[in-house]
């Protein structure tokens, strides 16, 4: 097994790990911080596919994210510590037998599917990143264009159905 | 199984299969809209280490791989958007953000 091998089944474990930790604990700052930490480890794993610009990114994108979400957790959950042990799950019998025959299926495909020849050569991080930006300038602009409009709709519509409501006759 | 198939991208791809399943009991299980999302979310990160394992390991000549990549990140930031924004509507509303108690928005 190569290193590289070694470091990629690391992270990916530590990320199924942590991922799993989410939906364990009671407390909703520790599912948060898990959370974090699963995504963390995926982008730990980016490196060690020598995606350095996505590794990157993914662990500055979803530290941030993160950390949002561990604020709403706080914000709207009932028991946030996780002090009274409330059991906030329904069909768990159900969501345990989707959650394995999605992941035995999956594994099915990744590993009797024939996937071709295994590329020999790969740019290094500096042409990885030329690569991308000159992609996104070219052939998929009108897609990364599309993308960012996108985010931007979506906070104008998420800021719109947030917003207090103003009742008939307080609009001064 | 092809004996030729690189060993990193089998452990790549099962690591992704293992986050869309934690995913999927995630967000099957979980009965609070926050929760659920990040489910979501873990789904969407297996989806992730797929694209990119596919990207190094089959086509890293083809830019286009780590474009689909951005692509998902774009739609984890939408989902967490507009997610929150429902749960904050739902909140002032109701109170409460347990789908279980949302029954009054079934169709």
């Amino acid at each position: 097994m190569t290193a590289q091998a070694f470091f990629i089944g690391f992270f990916g474990l530590a990320s199924v790990w942590f991922g799993i930790v989410v939906f364990r604990t009671y407390s909703m700052m520790r599912s948060a911080i898990a959370l974090l930490f699963s995504q963390t480890a995926l982008g730990a794993m980016f490196l060690s596919m020598q995606a350095e610009f996505l590794g990157v990114l993914q662990i500055m994108m979803m530290a941030t994210e993160m950390s949002i979400m561990a604020i709403f957790m706080v914000m709207f959950m009932m028991d946030p510590g996780g002090l009274g042990e409330m059991d906030m799950t329904h069909q768990k019998r159900l969501s345990l037998i989707a959650g394995f025959v999605s992941f035995v299926a999956a594994v099915a495909v990744a590993v009797f599917v024939d996937w071709g020849p295994v590329a020999t050569t790969f740019p290094d991080a500096a042409q990885q990143t030329v690569d991308l930006g000159l992609e996104l300038l070219d052939r998929s602009m009108l897609i990364f264009e599309t993308a960012g409009i996108t985010i931007l709709t979506a906070m104008i519509a998420a800021t719109a159905v947030a917003i207090q409501p103003v009742k008939k006759g307080d609009d001064k | 199984m092809n004996p030729e198939i690189s060993m990193e991208l089998i452990i790549a791809l099962t690591a992704g299969a293992a986050l869309f399943g934690v995913g999927v009991y995630g967000a099957l299980s979980q009965t609070n809209l926050v929760m659920i999302m990040m489910g979501v979310e873990l789904i969407l990160a297996g989806a992730m280490v797929n694209l990119v394992a596919f990207w190094r390991y089959l086509h890293p000549d083809v830019a286009a791989g780590q474009m689909f990549v951005l692509i998902v990140m774009t739609v984890m930031a939408i989902e967490m958007a507009v997610g929150f924004a429902i749960a904050i509507a739902r909140f002032r509303a109701k109170g409460s953000v347990e789908m279980e108690e949302a029954v009054d928005l079934k169709g």
